[in-house]
């Protein structure tokens, strides 16, 4: 099998160097937030909101309504988009599979996780699910089977099976989301440019073997996590694919939008885009906006989001995966405190674990998802106890939206510390993005991009002491929307309301606390 | 109206607020150590027994007939001395079928490191296994270390035939499916059925 020299090197080395850690939020800000936290709580009431609300007059147009018309106007600027993205998509497996292994000088690393995935998130409330409209696994997939990046093809390819009811949930994205997450924070695959090539490769597979035997586009509906996150965290945006006059989809006969034309695919996750129901499963593929024959489906502005949570049900799949996204993104705050590793370690010879710990990993992991289940179903459960006539299901089901805003602004205020403080440098690998004969960061360039981040320390603590405001303001609103809705009075949902207090308090703890720098 | 009351608040406050700096020093995750002349291949942190253990392999991309090291330090947890006694480095290869297990050698320590150096002649994953004994009980650390870099015309030839191979069965079915449709309704049409 090997041959084996023994040697003994002796040069000097100094072990256990030093890492960087990233200051947490100072007391000062986190005692303004905690205030905007108890007003919030005093002074925001239930509203009486009107199902008239939520309608059209809410929409505005005035922002972004030039850049929505421009890619109204003909779908070759979305074509663009989607080769440019699909290019640099390949460029990154490239790196990956062919580059250096230092995570820190390969593009395939540092832009999916540093940039892209960071930055993905933020770019969610300015730009809703655009992401997916210019997926490149998406175009990829296409292209292999329908021999096609847009417009519809001639002949029908694939099986074009319906997918099966039992499959018809988000259970499988939710499955996704856990492996991805335990792959990411567990196995580490954000410092290693050739599993990152790998994974993105997988991601082409699964969304072509996906188009091969069902119909549409059932792997973004129902199984691709990132597109169920984005799907998620964008009804929260104001910026969606929406009709402008809802008089015109109630009086439409064909459902173009819906159906497609000779030209144009069928709604690729059977949405009737009239309706505005199920927004989040909503690509902004763009189809309806050039299949419908009344041109009143385009890109849009909405003022307040929040109004069209009125309409807004979820199924129980739907409130689970918004509650493993609150876990996990809190989840993975705690991976990034000092204090994880001797926590890991000290589980870890408990359990007489080995090798990269991956048994303790995945315990805490499984922990980080039960721990929040088990408190929200137990809140739950108490309510509806002391609400007779409402089944715990449904109570479980439409109370899980408040959760999303919590879950949702400390992703952003979480990903704004990676993205201003671990981005730089990137210029240097788009100018070698394979990496080649680069060495590992200095301690010296460490500290550099830890004095210098992109936007000053104090602004990054006042946006995130913004963001857990807000997330909290959101959260409290849609409480109490539900709860009128729901005709329950507030002592009886006190339970519920304990736990989005206690989600947004141990959020607001975790950016107080210093964070390990990833690369 | 509330809402943006407490925003501005909050942003007049942050911005009189003295910027508060936060440079402090921890351990290292992903990172190596600026004194080693190259980067670490695998760095491992754990805690065994009594005490926490670091093991580093040498070089940053290790290949085959190149020498390469082994770098094992162990750190009582109470702070008071480091490992001591002898360590055995052994190596098998990285599957779960693998009965081969090699020794590489023992090693004592010198200045609180055990160096064991190794050189390979096959590109390929393994396992190392370093054994010692402490306080009478017998401890043994696994790690993996990867020799050479995984072939990537290997990983996209993988890929990419899963993909073709799945066009292409898919394909077949759906024609069959066509035929059958067509022979179908070509007996419908003749009232044959
Ligand atoms: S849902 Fe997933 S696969 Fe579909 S477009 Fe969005 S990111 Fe791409
Ligand atoms: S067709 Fe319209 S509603 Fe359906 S996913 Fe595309 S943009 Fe959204």
């Amino acid at each position: 099998m090997t041959d084996w020299l023994n040697l003994n090197f002796i040069d000097s080395l100094r072990l256990g160097g030093e890492g960087m850690l990233h200051g947490g939020l100072p007391t000062a800000w986190v005692t303004v937030t905690l205030a905007g936290m108890v007003a919030a709580l005093i002074f925001i009431q239930p509203r009486q909101l009107t199902h008239q609300q939520g309608t059209v007059a809410q929409y505005t147009t005035a922002f972004l309504y030039g850049v929505g018309r421009l890619v109204m106007i003909s779908p070759h600027w979305l074509i663009a988009m989607r080769v440019l993205a699909t290019a640099i998509f390949l460029l990154v497996i490239a790196a990956g599979l062919f580059g250096t292994a230092i995570p820190e000088r390969n593009l395939a690393t540092t832009l999916t996780w540093t940039l892209w995935w960071t930055g993905v998130i933020i770019a969610i409330y300015f730009t809703g699910s655009s992401w997916c409209a210019i997926c490149p696994w998406d175009t990829l997939a296409n292209w292999l089977v329908r021999q096609r990046i847009w417009f519809k093809s001639s002949i029908a390819k694939g099986l074009n099976l319906r997918v099966p009811k039992w499959l018809r949930t988000v259970w499988p994205a939710s499955a996704m989301f856990i492996g991805l997450t335990w792959l990411e924070l567990g196995l580490g695959i954000t410092t290693s440019p050739y599993a990152t090539a790998v994974l993105a490769l997988t991601m082409v597979t699964m969304t072509t073997i996906s188009l091969l035997i069902f119909e549409r586009k059932a792997f973004c509906r129902y199984f691709c996590s990132i597109g169920r996150t984005i799907g998620a965290y964008a009804e929260l945006s104001p910026f969606a694919v929406r009709p402008l006059q809802h008089d015109v989809c109630a009086q439409c006969k064909t459902l173009d939008c819906y159906h497609g034309n000779e030209t144009i695919d069928p709604c690729p996750t059977h949405l009737v885009i009239g309706r505005g129901e199920e927004i989040r499963y909503c690509t902004s593929c763009g189809a309806c906006v050039f299949s419908c024959p009344h041109h009143n489906v385009g890109w849009r502005w909405q003022s307040n989001p929040l109004q069209r949570f009125l309409n807004t049900h979820m199924n129980s799949s739907e409130a689970w995966f918004i509650l493993i996204l609150l876990a996990l993104t809190s989840f993975h705050g705690i991976t990034m405190l000092p204090i994880w590793e001797s926590m890991v370690h000290a589980t870890a010879s408990w359990l007489n674990d080995r090798g990269q710990l991956m048994m303790t990993f995945s315990l805490f992991m499984l922990l980080a998802l039960f721990i929040p289940a088990i408190i929200y179903s137990v809140a739950i459960k108490i309510t509806s106890l002391t609400s007779s006539g409402i089944e715990h299901h449904r109570l479980l089901n439409q109370f899980s939206l408040p959760l999303l805003p919590i879950a949702f602004c400390y992703h952003i205020a979480h990903n704004l510390t990676h993205l201003t403080r671990e981005s730089q440098g990137f210029i240097t690998v788009l100018a070698n993005p394979l990496g080649t004969n680069t060495l590992p960061l200095s301690m010296m360039e460490k500290h550099q991009r830890h004095l210098y981040p992109l936007l000053p320390d104090n602004m990054i603590f006042t946006l995130q002491s913004i963001l857990m405001l807000l997330g909290f303001i959101w959260s409290i609103r849609l409480f109490q929307q539900r709860r009128v809705q729901l005709y329950l009075s507030s002592i009886k949902t006190l339970p519920i309301l304990m736990v989005i207090i206690g989600a947004s308090l141990f959020n607001l703890w975790l950016l107080l606390q210093p964070m390990i720098m990833r690369m | 109206m509330m809402i943006r009351t407490i925003l501005a608040v909050l942003g007049i406050f942050c911005y009189l607020s003295p910027a508060v700096a936060h440079h402090v020093l921890g351990r290292p995750t992903y990172s190596l150590s600026e004194n080693t002349t190259t980067p670490p291949s695998v760095q491992i942190e754990t805690q065994i027994g009594k005490y926490f253990v670091t093991v580093m392999a040498f070089p940053a991309f290790p290949r085959a007939n190149e020498a390469g090291r082994i770098h094992l330090y162990g750190q009582r947890i109470d702070g008071k001395g480091s490992l001591a006694a002898p360590i055995t480095f052994k190596v098998h290869d990285d599957n779960w079928f693998a009965t081969n297990e090699e020794m590489l050698g023992t090693q004592m320590p010198l200045e609180n490191i055990y160096k064991q150096a190794f050189i390979f002649n096959k590109d390929g994953d393994y396992i190392i296994t370093a054994e010692y004994n402490s306080d009478g009980e017998p401890y043994t650390i696994d790690f993996p270390l990867t020799i050479g870099k995984p072939l990537p015309i290997g990983t996209i030839g993988f890929f990419s035939s899963l993909i073709f191979v799945s066009l292409i069965s898919i394909n077949v079915i759906q024609r069959r499916r066509m035929q059958r449709m067509q022979t179908q309704r070509h007996h419908d049409d003749n009232g044959l059925s």
